[in-house]
């Protein structure tokens, strides 16, 4: 078990389960390329590596059980063994990460450790038929290390001088890190949290964590009232420091290494060695500095080399959201100051200022509008890291039900949002399950079918306008309609009488109902009438839309459509019984004018003539349970939506424009409704609520359909 | 010296009631309400508190009042509740009441039955009965009795 935390080994943690999760990742990437046979010596070395990593961190938090899992499976893993029973070693290698990842994720969470006895009957497996072992060189831990040498720039000298200078006490700082089991970036971090507890930190080398990859020692100068011995305490960190060097910097020893670097600037270096024992108080680091410069040099050339390489910056995503958040109300404020100017044109329309302000205005709008893309851009993340899991789930549930299995990724560049990225994980991974369960025939079936006997699945990302379409497709035996919709009447999802009326696409949308099955038994990993209404519930959630097309005995594919990113959205504006609502542009069609008199009522439905097609009329002020008094003459104002294959009529009362409006969620629990999923601020201060088509369509179609019944 | 209570006093019809001032961010007039369709009954609206959407529940509807006024003095009180702001619509506020705990009641009987557990407390002041809420359960979907009839049955009880 853990040994009791304290505030540092806590971060250390944190950063552990960070890293250790893509090392996972990793593992069962080149576990794939292993079986598949295509990784060969360099994807076993990665494997190696990426174990003996872990093997490190997780000693260093103190995970013994992962740690000696970790060390055995390490030693069995040979580039021999991995030629001669490659299958095997690929199958321990994904037992391994999953055997792992069961530890992780139990250690995370503070639960007991599930044990890798599987994992351990698979290593001994493979030592079983002794394969070649490679000498192991012990890691010698006590290795000759690289000392601490102070060398300071001039800035950073004078920095010292000028905290000397003020009375203050400095000291020089090496802490040589302990790195048998721990990454230096970390140890790094803890030491740096040590010093900055202790005082305030003048110099720190390496300065930041991209620069302490390689590093084997910290050195510091740091400005603090405590004493030497306490500090000297402080920064024996068990398992994470382990020499500490630490001397009180002086006046003299700065002026010293003036008087050096004059003689330097003279071109005279022959001369410091000598020089120094001659000033005043020779001081050792200042000898230590000049004798250890070329090897400082090369460290320090060595981490600039690193900081070119790893210019990426791990930030917390809330942070973001927190810059996003602001770019909002910016832009509210905008919209707030562009109706202010406007009405000052308005009534001042000679005053010269008028242009003025216009002009302004106009350049903050191009600012704004930048600096929203640009948050908005830090958000995007490619989609690859949510595709990148989907290899290794394909494998597993293809192995299981006995079918071969191909799966093609394209698009994996395509950006989304971040937010919008996390919440597809679970409604693709069903899609997937079902494709490889329901969708890929048995070998034998496909073959007779005069089918490749391996099936495919497609998965791909593309942009479309403002929008991200995903594709989940296979080449397996399509969906019947006929049988869904049978099942559906057979389940009492639709009477025969609806049925008969259903497009083929909201047809193929009915396994999309809560509780929807096609299998009357439910097999290990699909069948339970679960899933596929999580999927159109979640992409409902992120605003999205998700259809099916199919061919029988051709295969089937699911489109997800999903807007680029949650924080904003283009609506039309619409009065209805007095209060305004935001109806997406992505889903209108076209808007048009009829009049009472055009409106016919056909099977319980209010339906008009668009052109030479009928369509559905949804009146919106049945939202605020207001019905108008309908008069023939009156002339309705109908945004034309398209909701999957079909067109809806919406009716309104009046249309206020276009805007792009920043999203609020409306997450308080009191305030849910089915019928809206966000809400925005406009630039008069007036609250608007952005509709959800989807059930607003349904849930008033269907009102009118129950009163004509009734 | 005991610690006095420091409530926000308001009035709904024509009882008062007190909330603890901690729980009160400020007291604002009634700007615009947009109505949430399909949202709980007792749900007013949304309004926009500088930038931030706010759900608003209507007390005095939530008190019985069928066809409440809204006047010179109605304002709504924003508070907050389990992390969230909400804003009550009420008569008027104004105090800040100082009642010492010893003139605070938990009344009994009524009030373990459920009914009015939405009550969490009695102060009296000055020969006023204050009847103080708990939020949280008043924010809760179920059916609450309207104001007078809360205030009789404490005034039977206390």
């Amino acid at each position: 078990m853990t040994p009791p935390l304290d505030d540092r080994s806590s971060d250390l943690r944190e950063l552990f389960f960070e890293t250790a999760h893509e090392l996972l990742q990793s593992l069962n990437e080149d576990g794939l390329a292993l079986e598949r046979g295509t990784g060969g010596e360099e994807a076993i070395r990665r494997v190696r590596r990426v174990v003996h990593t872990l093997k490190g961190d997780a000693a260093a938090i103190g995970m013994r059980e992962l740690s000696q899992l970790a060390h055995d499976f390490e030693d069995v893993l040979t580039p021999e063994l991995a030629s001669e029973r490659a299958a095997d070693v690929a199958e321990a290698v994904l037992a391994a990460a999953d055997t792992f990842e069961s530890l992780l994720s139990a250690a995370a969470k503070n639960l007991p450790s599930p044990g890798g006895e599987s994992l351990r009957a698979l290593i001994r497996r493979l030592c079983a038929e002794p394969a070649p072992k490679a000498p192991r060189v012990a890691v010698d831990s006590k290795a000759p290390r690289q000392q601490a040498s102070f060398e300071w720039n001039e800035y950073e000298h004078s920095l010292i001088s000028e905290t000397l200078a003020k009375g203050e006490t400095v000291y020089h700082v090496g802490v040589s890190l302990d790195l048998t089991n721990l990454m230096p970036s970390a140890a790094w971090q803890l030491v740096r949290n040590v010093l900055h507890s202790c005082g305030s930190i003048l110099v720190l080398h390496p300065a930041d964590d991209a620069h302490a990859e390689h590093v084997e020692v910290v050195e510091a100068a740091l400005s603090s009232t405590l004493p030497l011995e306490t500090l000297r305490k402080r920064l024996r960190i068990p398992a994470v420091t382990g020499e500490v060097v630490l001397d009180r910097a002086d006046v003299a020893g700065e002026a010293l290494h003036e008087l050096v670097s004059a003689q330097h600037g003279a071109a005279e270096g022959a001369a410091i060695p000598s020089a120094a024992p001659s000033a005043a108080a020779p001081s050792a680091h200042a000898a230590a500095a000049a004798a250890g410069a070329g090897a400082a040099n090369n460290l320090s050339a060595a981490s600039r080399a690193a900081a070119l390489v790893d210019k990426t910056l791990r930030v917390d995503s809330e942070r973001i959201d927190d810059v996003l958040n602001l770019v909002g109300e910016l832009i509210i404020g905008k919209s707030m100051l562009s109706r202010t100017v406007a009405e000052f044109d308005r009534r001042f329309q000679r005053d010269p200022l008028a242009a003025r302000f216009a002009d302004a205005l106009g350049f903050q709008s191009r600012v704004l509008d930048t600096l929203q893309k640009s948050v908005m851009k830090i958000r995007m993340v490619p989609v690859e890291q949510l595709f990148r899991r989907f290899p290794r789930i394909v494998r597993d549930i293809a192995k299981m039900r006995g079918k071969d299995v191909a799966l093609t990724i394209s698009g994996e560049s395509t950006g989304l949002d971040k937010s919008i990225l996390e919440p597809l994980a679970e409604p693709i991974t069903h899609l997937i399950r079902n494709c490889v369960d329901h969708g890929i025939e048995p070998p034998e079936e496909r073959i007779a079918a005069g089918k490749p006997a391996r099936g495919t699945i497609r998965l791909s990302a593309r942009h479309e306008g403002n929008h991200v379409v995903i594709e989940v497709g296979d080449d397996g035996r399509g969906i019947n309609r006929d049988r869904i919709v049978e099942r559906a009447i057979e389940l009492g999802f639709v009477t025969p009488e609806e049925a008969r009326q259903l497009t083929d696409m909201e047809a193929l949308g009915l396994i999309f109902i809560q509780g929807f099955t096609m299998l009357r038994e439910v097999t290990q990993i699909s069948g339970r009438g679960v899933g596929m209404d999580v999927v159109k519930t979640a992409l409902e959630n992120l605003k999205g839309t998700v259809n099916v097309q199919t061919a029988v005995g051709k295969g089937t594919t699911f489109f997800l459509q999903l807007p680029l990113t949650l924080a904003s959205i283009k609506a039309l504006l619409a009065d209805v019984g007095g209060q305004l609502y935001a109806i997406p542009v992505a889903s209108v069609v076209e808007i048009t004018r009829v009049t009472e008199g055009e409106i016919h009522e056909v099977d319980g439905h209010e339906v008009f003539q668009l052109r030479n097609q009928v369509v559905k009329l949804v009146r919106l002020n049945r939202l605020n349970n207001a019905g108008a008094p309908a008069r023939a003459s009156r002339r309705l104002f109908v945004i034309v939506v398209a909701l999957g294959d079909r067109k809806f009529g919406l009716g309104v009362d009046n249309l206020r424009g276009e805007e792009e409006l920043v999203i609020k969620a409306l997450d308080s629990r009191m305030t849910q409704s089915e019928f809206v999923n966000g809400a925005s601020i406009l630039g008069d201060g007036t609250v608007v609520l952005i509709l959800n088509l989807p059930v607003v369509v349904a849930r008033l179609s269907r009102a009118v359909m129950a009163e004509a019944l009734a | 010296m005991e610690k006095e209570l420091h409530l926000v006093g308001f009035r709904v019809g024509r009882e008062t009631f007190g909330v603890p001032i901690s729980m009160v961010r400020e007291i604002v007039r009634v700007p615009e309400i947009t109505a949430v369709p399909n949202a709980a009954t007792f749900i007013e609206g949304v309004i926009n508190l500088r930038g931030k959407i706010v759900p608003v529940v209507d007390l005095r509807k939530r008190f019985k009042d069928t066809a409440p006024e809204t006047g010179r003095k109605t304002r709504i009180l924003v508070a907050e509740v389990d992390g969230q702001a909400v804003g009550l619509i009420v008569n008027s506020a104004s105090e800040v009441l100082k009642i010492p705990p010893s003139e605070v009641e938990v009344p009994r009987n009524v009030f373990s039955e459920g009914e009015l557990s939405y009550i969490s407390g009695v102060g009296k002041l000055g020969g006023r009965l204050i009847l103080i809420l708990d939020l949280t359960r008043v924010l809760q979907r179920s059916e609450l009795r309207s104001a007078g009839q809360a205030a009789e049955l404490v005034a039977a009880e206390v």
